[in-house]
């Protein structure tokens, strides 16, 4: 059983660090020499002044601590961010006290002991009264990003200390890999391979599928009347689904450590096929080394697929995952129809040299496919 | 008001808070004290908006070098000031930080400039406290702190934001204006003041606990020690008469076992002589040695230095504040036994006299026990008086003079037998014959004696008691004239002799042969001026007990005060519950009695019981201040309570009806908002709706909008959710 401690409690033990400022310092300095003057002559006055600066110091240090107190943090952030894409992340300040004014707020997000944002000001926070600020955060790595707390600090009220706390605010957001616009070739490359390889089904679309005889039940709305007409039976129009079109996309892990940079090229492409493809109305499956998910369609897919490549990780080649990576030819789904594209960083029939991202598209390689930086 | 006008104002009161204390302190050249009084003023107007003091700052074509130039003008008129015209370095540095201050407050542009100048002021008011120990000082304090917490404040406020260099993604800054926060607002202004209000209090609480550890011995002065005299080994006859009418304060004197007020006067003995050449008295034996310390700051006579008495009477002890004097004697109750304060030794003639190793420049406070010789009826015989060959040759030594002194002396005691009933019947002639007046310029005569007993017979008291000296010498008594100062003036308020230069005095000292020597004043009495004067004069004696308490409490506040007040703590420590209920009585009881200044007590008490008062009310002050932010008394009222009242009964119907809607699944989710939920039961329970809105109005009312409700809302409120719980389910 945890023992709940005081909110007075919590408040003293949260940890404080205190800097002093230029103009702190130089207030020091002046105070260590009126001291050394008061020791030297014994003149009360001298102790005065010194009193004088002394309480200066410690009512700084009683007001800043309660400029930082009962303050209330909440952060809006989006649920998905891209790498090297601005995102706008808001944080709502409320000072909670009754009759104290907060002056000379400070604020800043942390991530992991590091600050992400810019210091953000707030002059005068009245009591019970809140503040939305807003800061543009511009992620540099996929991955999960946690934002830990908020760092708040004030040199209110003489502005010879900096006082600084912490808040804990736990948010752990995920961080996709950079969309970039495709390239043309590889376009035209899916699109070719997608007529080439397209399944025909019935479902719903606009092109015609079959015409068959009437049913009960069928929709009225569906007779294909010249037909109808011309047969004098009742003869029903189907048409092609237009959902048939499936893709798989291959993300070879397969990577030397050397080629870090190229294996972050290959799944920036893969995200952004993963964009791209969705908006096409395929249905997608993505494999990422071993690992591999369920055809799908749609906005939770394709977040779900981001997900994916937001967090896959590089593998040292091996003859296993160098196996792995190879041209997916046997995959049951590729018998029923679909295209597979296979991005791949690094091969090791490869020279070994820096170069771009390889795609191939139904086992055909797609030159150029990849953007130059 | 902005607040950036508001830092222009109090930066200028804190420059004229330092100002004026370092003139008052300092006595600054007139010419430099009106040229930093003008600028000030100026600069003053022209931040309040004076347009034609704005027009006239502007016109002054001074660029940055230009202002460096002058800075170093100043900088070389320092030099000139101190090899030439000054000739010393405290005041050239404090010309020139005047010089700085008017050259700072004209070129204020910048905030480093404000800086600077906040600087200069605080050197400026530490010299100030260097210079003065008066009373005007700790207003002139108060004002500097109220002053500079404002100063420090608002600085801190306008200041303007700097990028964090430890920003991973460097983007500037974002800061957040409206306009509440740009003006000084009532909040803000109370908030300030409240501020400076603690720093002051916490100020007095570390003055007072803050150890006192003192390298030097006397503190260092700058002022001008009153001139006194008649406090040498050589007087001129006449000499005290020029101070007779100086008003100024010489010292205070506590009686600390006898605090009430006592019909006689009390005399302060300072130095005596012996020899008289018909104008100047002169001391013979003033050759000095030191007196034994008997423990650190306690010095004592003792054996052979120890003045002969026969008989001694009941010891006086006297607590007395010395003012800067440019004498080095100490003045007391005839006759000395003992003498404590931070001295670092003390020197004694024969006299009696005692005397510091040089003048003090500074306010200095000693204890001292005196014990005055009594007559002893021996003395009352008929037995023809035997002197040491000491006393005759120095105490019968007569000036050359006309013989009408001597025949004078023979007809005033020629039916007296004894040496005591010859002084009696000389001092008896001389106060009912002579008449006191300061008017007699008597110290051009050529025989300044004979012209005050035989032509102008008024004269003041070195005339009485060396008429008295020389008559007695020329029938053969010994006796010498006595300079010091004789209280006459009670202070109520804080139960002490007021001495000042007016009260200087000479008197007479007689030897006789069994008592030693006896004091005898043929002053007659002054003819006092009307009694009673203007209303104002009333509050002089507060004022100068005030002045009393600040020199005990502030200014001579030291290591041995903050000891004696530990010790009374351990003393009275019996018990938890005995000690505070002393320090209540004590307090309240010492309080009250320095008000009033009825209560008679141990001064040393007073001292130590006025700091325990102080610190006292500080703690009570600190303490009420704590409770009230802590309770909100006057939350507890009408408006307040009223207001919370509602919200939670309202809160209390909403949370029934949300809780009910739950139950009929409109509402499975937490995260639904309020008027979420409104909408909710407008499209798919439109029954219930008219009862959810108006409950969830009232709701967001009093919750959010902080607006009262009436006793017809909250009725309306239950009759709702009464029919919403009436309504037959969906």
């Amino acid at each position: 059983m945890s023992v709940q401690l005081p909110s007075f409690a919590r408040g003293m033990l949260r940890y404080r660090s205190t800097r002093i400022t230029s103009e702190g310092l130089q207030f020091l300095i002046f105070a260590l020499a009126i001291g050394i003057a008061a020791i030297n002559t014994g003149n009360n006055l001298f102790y005065l002044l010194l009193a004088m600066m002394l309480s200066l110091i410690l009512v700084s240090g009683i007001a800043a601590e309660y400029c930082l107190r009962r303050l209330e943090f909440r952060r809006h952030v989006p649920d998905l961010l891209f790498t090297n894409t601005a995102v706008t992340i808001g944080l709502v300040v409320k000072n909670r006290k009754t009759r104290l004014t907060s002056f000379s707020l400070r604020l800043c997000d942390v991530s992991d002991d590091h600050v992400i944002s810019p210091l953000m000001e707030i002059r005068a926070l009245p009591p019970g009264e809140s503040r939305l600020l807003s800061y543009q955060l511009t992620p540099i790595r996929r991955g999960r990003l946690r934002l830990s707390g908020v760092q708040i600090s004030t040199e209110f009220p003489f502005g010879l200390f900096t006082k600084r706390t912490c808040f804990p605010m736990e948010d752990m957001v995920l961080v996709c890999p950079e969309l970039q616009p495709i390239h043309e070739r590889l376009l035209r490359g899916l699109r070719t391979a997608g007529h080439e390889q397209s399944v025909h089904r019935r479902g719903h679309g606009s092109d015609l599928y079959n015409l068959r005889l009437y049913h009960a039940g069928d929709d009225s709305r569906s007779i294909h009347w010249p037909t109808t007409a011309r047969t004098s039976q009742l003869t029903i129009r189907e048409t092609e689904a237009e959902e048939q079109r499936r893709a798989i996309i291959h993300v070879s892990t397969s990577v030397p450590a050397s080629h870090e940079a190229l294996f972050e090229r290959a799944v920036s492409l893969a995200a952004s096929l993963v964009q791209h493809l969705t908006h096409q109305g395929y249905s997608l499956q993505l494999r990422i080394g071993a690992e591999g998910s369920s055809f799908g369609q749609g906005d939770t897919h394709r977040v779900e697929l981001l997900r994916m490549l937001a967090l896959c990780q590089r593998t040292a080649p091996t003859a296993m995952s160098m196996r792995q990576d190879e041209w997916p030819g046997g995959y049951l789904e590729v018998n029923e129809g679909g295209t597979v594209v296979l991005v791949q960083a690094w091969s090791d029939s490869r020279d070994g040299e820096a170069e771009l991202p390889r795609v191939f598209v139904d086992g055909e390689l797609i030159s150029g496919a990849a953007h130059a930086d | 008001m902005p607040i950036s006008q508001a830092l222009h104002l109090t930066s200028m009161l804190l420059a004229s808070a330092s100002f004026i204390g370092l003139t008052l302190g300092a006595g600054l050249p007139e010419w430099l004290a009106a040229l930093t009084g003008a600028t000030l003023i100026a600069v003053l107007l022209r931040n309040i908006g004076i347009k034609s003091v704005e027009r006239f700052t502007m016109q002054m074509p001074v660029s940055a070098i230009g202002w460096n130039l002058i800075v170093l003008g100043g900088f070389s008129g320092f030099w000139i000031d101190l090899l030439w015209i000054s000739g010393d370095l405290l005041p050239a540095g404090l010309h020139f930080l005047m010089i700085l201050l008017v050259i700072k407050l004209f070129n204020l542009r910048l905030r480093r400039d404000y800086l600077h100048l906040y600087a200069i002021s605080l050197v400026a008011i530490l010299a100030a406290g260097s210079l003065t120990t008066d009373l005007w000082f700790f207003p002139i304090f108060s004002v500097y702190l109220l002053a500079g917490v404002w100063t420090l404040l608002l600085f801190q406020l306008t200041k303007h934001s700097e990028v964090s260099g430890d920003v991973g993604m460097v983007m500037p800054i974002q800061q957040e204006y409206y306009e509440e926060s740009n003006r000084v607002s009532p909040r803000f202004f109370w908030m300030a003041n409240g501020l400076a209000g603690g720093a002051f209090l916490i100020t007095v609480i570390i003055f007072f606990t803050i150890p006192r550890v003192t390298a030097g011995v006397y503190q260092k002065g700058f002022g001008e020690n009153i001139r006194t005299s008649g406090f040498s080994d050589r007087v001129n006859l006449g000499s005290i008469g020029t101070i007779k009418r100086d008003p100024s304060i010489v010292m205070r004197v506590e009686l600390p076992k006898s605090p009430s007020r006592d019909s006689r006067p009390l005399y302060l003995r300072g130095v005596s002589f012996d020899r008289y050449d018909g104008k100047v008295w002169t001391n013979q034996l003033s050759h000095r040695r030191s007196l034994i310390e008997e423990s650190p700051g306690t010095f004592v006579f003792r054996g052979k230095q120890a003045v002969a008495r026969v008989q001694r009477g009941e010891a006086i002890q006297q607590k007395i504040l010395l003012e800067p004097l440019d004498t080095s004697v100490l003045f007391a109750a005839p006759f000395i036994e003992g003498v404590s304060g931070t001295f670092p030794s003390l020197f004694f003639d024969d006299t009696g006299a005692v005397y510091l190793p040089f003048p003090s420049s500074s306010r200095i406070e000693y204890t001292v026990v005196s014990r005055p010789t009594v007559l002893v009826p021996s003395d009352f015989g008929y037995e023809p008086s035997q002197y040491p060959e000491t006393l005759v040759r120095h105490y019968l030594q007569l000036p050359l003079q006309s013989d009408r002194i001597t025949t004078l002396a023979e007809e005033v005691t020629q039916r007296q037998r004894n040496a005591y009933e010859k002084a009696t019947a000389i001092q008896t002639h001389l106060t009912s014959n002579y008449r006191y007046s300061l008017d007699a310029p008597l110290a051009e005569q050529q025989q300044p004696l004979e012209e005050f007993l035989f032509s102008r017979k008024t004269g003041y008291c070195e005339h009485y008691a060396t008429a008295m000296v020389i008559m007695l010498r020329t029938i053969g008594v010994p006796a010498r004239l006595v300079t010091g100062f004789m209280a006459t003036e009670w202070n109520d308020y804080g139960n002490y002799y007021v001495v000042r230069q007016q009260d200087a005095h000479a008197w007479v000292e007689v030897y006789l042969p069994y008592s030693g020597w006896i004091r005898m004043d043929p002053t007659p009495t002054e003819d006092n001026p009307a009694a009673g004067g203007p209303v104002w004069q009333v509050f002089g004696p507060m004022m100068d007990n005030i002045r009393l308490q600040w020199n005990r409490l502030f200014v001579q506040y030291s290591a041995a005060d903050q000891l004696a007040v530990v010790r009374e703590f351990k003393a009275e420590g019996l018990s938890v519950q005995t000690k505070a209920l002393d320090s209540v009585t004590a307090l309240f009881g010492s309080f009250m009695a320095v008000l009033s200044g009825m209560v008679t007590h141990d001064m040393s008490q007073v001292r130590i019981g006025l700091l325990g008062e102080i610190l006292g009310i500080v703690m009570i002050g600190l303490a009420m201040a704590f409770w009230l932010g802590r309770s909100q008394p006057w939350a507890t009222t009408s408006f307040w309570k009223m207001t919370h009242s509602d919200e939670q009964v309202i809160a209390q119907l909403y949370r029934r009806m949300r809780t009910y809607l739950t139950g009929q699944g409109f509402s499975s989710s937490t995260a639904i908002a309020p008027l979420e939920l409104v909408e909710i039961t407008r499209t798919r329970w439109r029954e219930a709706h008219s009862a959810v809105a108006l409950i969830t109005e009232l709701y967001c009312r009093t919750r959010f909008g902080h607006i009262p409700l009436t006793s017809e809302d909250v009725k309306q409120a239950e009759g709702y959710l009464c029919r919403l719980l009436e309504l037959p389910k969906p």
